[in-house]
């Protein structure tokens, strides 16, 4: 796919540095909904650790 | 009478490794003593270099040739080869073995609090591994092929398993050089960061203190490790295995009911597996194969990478800055380099240097975990574009 020259790595480079910002910054949205979440409820985390194995 | 004893003097010394001891052998004797004493002396991830080094001194202890006239070949070495104990541990490295175990363990025990608390900062897990790619293309134009550049260029996401986990798909004859070169450099970051962070920050900018955190429910911790799972397996499945396993070690960890499993990933298990890890690595380091162009190459290219990821890191940071009202510490930028908990502790201890009230740990740990994924990420979309599954 990417050709086996130094115009191949600057491409391939520029794709992944571009696209990884991309996808990071997706991560950085889901992770910003986060806090929504907390209006479903809580879970009580002493009632979690007593019924643990 | 005095020549036949000498003969079989002479015989007997050929025997024993004393006489192919090489220049080579006593660099890199030299090269692992180096790292007991920074692990002993100055605490530079112990677990890691105590392992790599002493290994590293064994390895080049030449033994007697494995056949008459032929190769010196230590001790270690001869565990090293096949039927040897540690051949299975390096076949755990190479077979893939040992990368998802060591997520695991990672994921059992970190807690990715501080990366749900701040999304706004993960940001900084991408913009501190731009040395990924310029180790890539340098190495090209050193004339690596563009999958031996591209393991190289691994290096910069500072993370060892994925290092070797891309690696073995691309480049797995250059396995040995490169998890050398990221372990070691992951362990010596306590030297390489710190001038790079205060060369790009201000005095001032060292010294500003962040807000805390907001407190993460157990909820969101909970579905974290389900929704990140979900996401790298649909969109990035050549990773999938290391992503996988970090979460399903974090979910053991934050589950609340699995204690004694997550108790053993993150510290029984994690402990055999580092064992096994770094002797694994150091027995890599024979003089013989070890001392040759293109490793000291990797190895420069790499120390490029760690580079340049450090200062990506806190330029980016910096950038950020420039659009924030509430400003953040430029020092957090270098920790999304990756290798948790590492350089998350660098940022706080240099920040710390520089105001002593500021405690930026946690704030590091934020760009620090969300390294990992860039990591991963970076690894993921370089694997399908060099079309390898």
């Amino acid at each position: 796919m990417i050709p086996d020259t130094v115009y191949g790595a600057v491409l391939l480079s520029i794709i992944d540095f571009f696209l990884s910002f991309v996808v990071i910054a997706g991560i950085g949205i889901v992770l910003a909904l986060f806090p929504y979440l907390n209006r479903l409820g809580t879970i009580d985390e002493k009632k979690l650790r007593e019924s643990g194995h | 009478m005095f020549d036949q004893v000498l003969f079989f003097f002479n015989a007997l010394l050929q025997q024993t490794g004393a006489a192919n001891l090489s220049w080579g052998n006593l660099v890199m004797i030299a090269i692992g003593g180096t790292m007991i004493y920074l692990a002993i002396a100055k605490h530079y991830e112990p677990l890691l270099l105590i392992g790599i080094g002493f290994s590293c001194i064994v390895a080049n202890v030449p033994g007697p040739p494995d056949v008459p006239g032929g190769p010196p070949v230590s001790a270690l070495l001869y565990v090293v080869k096949e039927g040897g104990l540690f051949h299975y541990a390096y076949e755990g490295v190479a077979k893939l073995i040992i990368p998802p175990l060591i997520f695991l363990g990672v994921g059992a025990m970190t807690d990715f609090g501080p990366m749900i608390a701040n999304p706004r900062l993960v940001i900084l897990g991408a913009g501190a591994h731009l040395g990924i790619f310029v180790a890539l293309i340098l190495a090209k134009l050193c004339g690596f092929s563009i999958n031996e550049a591209g393991a190289i260029g691994i290096i910069g996401g500072a993370d060892g398993p994925m290092a070797i986990f891309v690696t073995v798909k691309l480049a797995p004859h250059l396995l040995g050089p490169i998890s050398v070169a990221a372990y070691s450099y992951m362990a010596l970051m306590p030297m390489i960061q710190p001038p790079v962070m205060k060369f790009l920050t201000t005095p001032e900018e060292r010294r500003i203190e962040m807000a805390q955190l907001r407190k993460v429910s157990k909820l969101e911790k909970l579905v974290f490790p389900a929704a990140i799972a979900i996401i790298v397996n649909l969109f990035f499945p050549p990773v999938a295995p290391l992503i996988t396993m970090l979460m399903l070690g974090n979910l053991l960890k934050e589950a609340g009911v699995t204690e004694r499993l997550a108790k053993t990933a993150g510290g029984a298990l994690m402990n055999i597996i580092i064992i096994i890890l770094t002797v694994a690595i150091g027995s890599t380091m024979a003089a013989d194969k070890f001392l040759n162009w293109d490793t000291i190459l990797i190895v420069g290219l790499g120390l490029l990478a760690f580079l340049f990821g450090t200062a990506s890191g806190v330029i980016t940071a910096k950038v950020m800055n420039l659009f924030m009202t509430v400003k953040i510490n430029p020092l957090i930028g270098s920790a999304g380099i990756a290798s948790v908990p590492i350089a998350a502790r660098v940022s706080h201890i240099v920040a710390n240097q520089a105001n002593p009230h500021n405690h930026l740990i946690f704030h590091a740990m934020g760009p620090n975990l969300a390294g990992v994924f860039g990591t991963a990420i970076s690894g993921g979309i370089m694997l399908a574009l060099l079309g390898v599954q």
